[in-house]
């Protein structure tokens, strides 16, 4: 039981300094705001026929991705600035408390912004009169649980590695892309298919949620296991 | 199987070497260090002291050899040992967003510390830090934090406590406030300490140590230390060192 | 000493025989039929286009009015692609043992595996856009194999733009090893998960390929894994004198 309390340590204090901060709140909020107005610059040549909806689950990922570099970068600085990290190796805490602890406080921050960013981003580019109506909301929700659950749990383990190298961002982004490719591959596959909503979407939604539930169990598996490594270097 | 608490050696290195590839951080360090001793590791840079503090609190394996610390093995007993080691390091190991009680409250859950309220009390009591525990760590001075990150270190009342430079940045009045906060603690620990400073490790410790690539140059108690002598084994270490 | 000759040696059979696989797939193999192709438009292209007899049924997309001479690129482009596959899979197997002993031995292997993989992937990547020019007319196309690729040669770049950015050794090789480890389980991942998107890619492999057509292949693969272990036993006898020489010197100075 003494993980569990340990766990929950680790969380509650990513939490309290974040409420505290809010550095990560805001800089991953302004940032996603700042690419909704590049957007609109992309967006603003196209015509008035261009059917936005078309790529709005790209669109939308393509947020989701970036700001995620912020976030986890800050989240792991912040354990290694003052060298907390070393102090909580040894500390008697397993090494997965510590990874489960930073990755879910990392996923906790992630779907908040998600949650402020997809309706603004709902109301800015898909809101018109006329428009097809898509699928399900709690469609795209799902959607978005899995892809971010992927986010914060290899995230959270490139992120690790990252913070120790000379010129981290640069780093995180080079690592950390490639290594998303299928599952984004799989989320934005499934997001479209919910916001155009065409017939058969739901076949096609299921599939791809399963890709990106697949994905996760096997990297999270993965991450998990190679944790214990990147800590121990 | 010997008893831990019975066993009156702290430390008891035996051959133990740290390589990769073909640079050998320690190679083949023995030595034993009685309960309740001081230690102070001198040596140049790169000379392996920061490699045997790691190995010895747990955090790299060794590649050959075994060390034991307070009677575990610092591989099998590793998670058991970490309950009982305390570290001190020039950082102060805490995190700036976070109040004084907040940071020690983090470390008392870390621990699992039954009724943490009292303990954190009573330590931040004996560190003179009660008047402040509310305010922010990033608005403390260096000496203030290294008194709050010797709490953290005794949160779980280790019986070792390593040190890791824990005078290097601090003005003359906090390093007094330091020497006297160890002196009060030192009683039934043990402690380890790396430092570049000879005469403030002199000055502390029980037994001096000194590496160079790795390897154990001398290993004395203090009562049989000869310090001009002391003084020139150091200095001709250092030159080596540095070619 | 020894092993720089086998590597020579290797690296030199292993040209013959893909050049001779590469010979054989002009003069003596068939032409094979591929895959339906489905473009969106037809693409003039310079070479000359398959025989009718090789087109697709009437009305399965309009596959083959591409030139039937760049299939011959495929006797280099799938040996080359396989290979790179393999040699990253080995790759992470070092990787792992690496992780489990912590011999720098292991890091060296893993590293230089990697760097042969970046060489096959690169010419995966080469042939692969030269046969998407001579067969559907564009340089580059976002088609799933070649992207999973395109992804491979990034993760590949990343694993050493990673291990530039670490100056100690340890840690350096810590997580390499655990970047290889995860960029292998991607690497099959983004194969299947491309694959469920419908693709243009032509699949070669299906029952009743004629003999003809699998000896050059077959002959083409293995000259091509020799070169690449050629490659790889080169590389590590460098890697060798190179540490030798490094313990010399700290022996001359200490």
């Amino acid at each position: 039981m003494s993980s569990w309390r340990q766990f929950k340590a680790i969380l509650k204090k990513d939490i309290v300094m974040e409420l505290r901060t809010k550095e990560m709140l805001t800089s991953m909020g302004l940032y996603a705001l700042l690419v909704l107005v590049v957007y609109y610059i992309t967006l603003s040549q196209a015509g008035a026929d261009f059917e936005v909806r078309r790529i709005a689950a790209g669109l939308l990922w393509l947020v989701f991705i970036f700001t995620s570099l912020l976030g986890l970068n800050r989240s792991l600085v912040h354990e290694k600035d003052q060298g907390c990290l070393e102090a909580l190796l040894i500390s008697p805490t397993d090494r997965p408390v510590i990874f489960f602890g930073k990755a879910v406080g990392n996923l906790i921050f992630l779907l908040i912004v998600e949650a402020l960013i997809v309706p603004l981003f709902f109301f800015i580019f898909l809101a018109r009169p006329g428009a097809q109506a898509g699928g399900p909301v709690w469609m795209l929700a799902l959607a978005l649980i899995l892809g971010s659950i992927g986010i914060a749990g290899v995230g959270t383990l490139l992120a690790t590695m990252s913070v120790n190298t000379k010129g981290k961002d640069f780093i995180l982004a080079v690592l950390f892309i490639p290594i998303m490719f299928p599952l984004l591959l799989a989320v934005v596959a499934g997001s479209a298919a919910v916001l155009q909503a065409d017939p058969e979407y739901v076949r096609t939604f299921w599939q791809m949620m399963g890709l990106a539930a697949g994905y996760d169990v096997i990297m999270l598996l993965a991450a998990f296991g190679l944790y214990e490594f990147v800590l121990g270097a | 199987m010997t008893d831990a608490a019975l066993t009156s050696n702290a430390l008891e290195v035996r051959d133990l070497s740290r390589t990769f590839g073909a640079r050998k951080a320690l190679d083949g360090v023995d030595f034993d260090l009685p309960t309740g001793a001081f230690l102070s590791i001198f040596g140049p840079n790169g000379a392996g002291k920061s490699t045997l503090l790691k190995v010895l609190s747990t955090l790299t394996p060794p590649s050959k050899g075994s060390a034991k610390v307070l009677g575990l093995d610092v591989v099998e007993g590793a998670v058991e040992l970490r309950e009982r080691i305390g570290f001190i390091s020039h950082n102060p190991l805490l995190y700036p967003d976070l109040s004084a009680e907040e940071n020690l409250e983090f470390f008392a859950e870390i621990y699992c510390i039954d009724r943490p309220k009292e303990r954190i009390r009573e330590l931040l009591d004996a560190v003179e830090l009660d008047h402040r525990r509310l305010d922010l760590v990033r608005t403390f001075s260096r000496g203030m934090l290294q008194r709050l990150s010797i709490a953290r270190a005794l949160l779980h009342d280790p019986a070792l406590i390593y040190l890791d430079e824990p005078y290097s940045g601090l003005d003359p009045h906090a390093m007094d406030i330091l020497d006297g906060l160890i002196e009060r603690v030192r009683e039934g620990r043990t402690f380890v300490m790396v430092s570049h400073d000879l005469s403030k490790g002199l000055e502390l410790c029980s037994h001096a140590l000194i590496l160079s690539k790795g390897r154990i140059v001398l290993f004395q108690d203090k009562d049989l230390i000869d310090e001009d002598e002391f003084h020139q084994t150091y200095r001709s270490t250092v030159g080596l060192g540095v070619s | 000493m020894k092993q720089l000759r086998t590597a020579i040696v290797l690296v030199a059979i292993g040209g013959l025989l893909t050049t001779a696989a590469f010979l054989m797939a002009f003069f003596t193999a068939e032409v094979q039929q591929f895959g339906t192709v489905t473009l969106e438009q037809e693409v003039d292209t310079v070479f000359p286009v398959a025989p009718d007899q090789f087109q697709p049924p009437a009305g399965e997309g309009i596959a083959y009015v591409r030139p039937w001479f760049s299939q011959k690129i495929f006797y280099f482009h799938v040996p080359v692609a396989e290979a790179s596959f393999l040699v990253l899979i080995i790759s992470a197997v070092f990787a792992i043992r690496f992780l489990t002993s912590k011999r720098a031995e292991f890091d060296t292997k893993s590293r230089i595996a990697m760097e042969t993989a970046l060489v096959f992937v690169v010419l995966t990547m080469i042939t692969g856009v030269l046969w998407t020019r001579a067969s559907w007319g564009v340089w580059w196309e976002w088609e799933p194999r070649l992207t999973t690729y395109f992804i491979m040669m990034l993760m590949m770049i990343a694993y050493f733009v990673l291990r530039n950015s670490i100056e100690e050794e340890e840690r350096r090789a810590t997580y390499a090893a655990v970047f290889a480890v995860v960029a292998a389980i991607n690497a099959p991942i983004s194969f299947m998960i491309t694959r469920v998107i419908p693709s243009n890619h032509p699949v070669v492999f299906q029952p009743g390929m004629a003999s003809s057509n699998l000896l050059p292949f077959i002959i083409g693969q293995i000259g091509m894994l020799m070169i690449g272990y050629g490659i790889y036993t080169a590389r590590m006898t460098e890697e060798r004198l190179r540490e030798r020489v490094e313990i010399a010197k700290e022996a001359l100075e200490g």
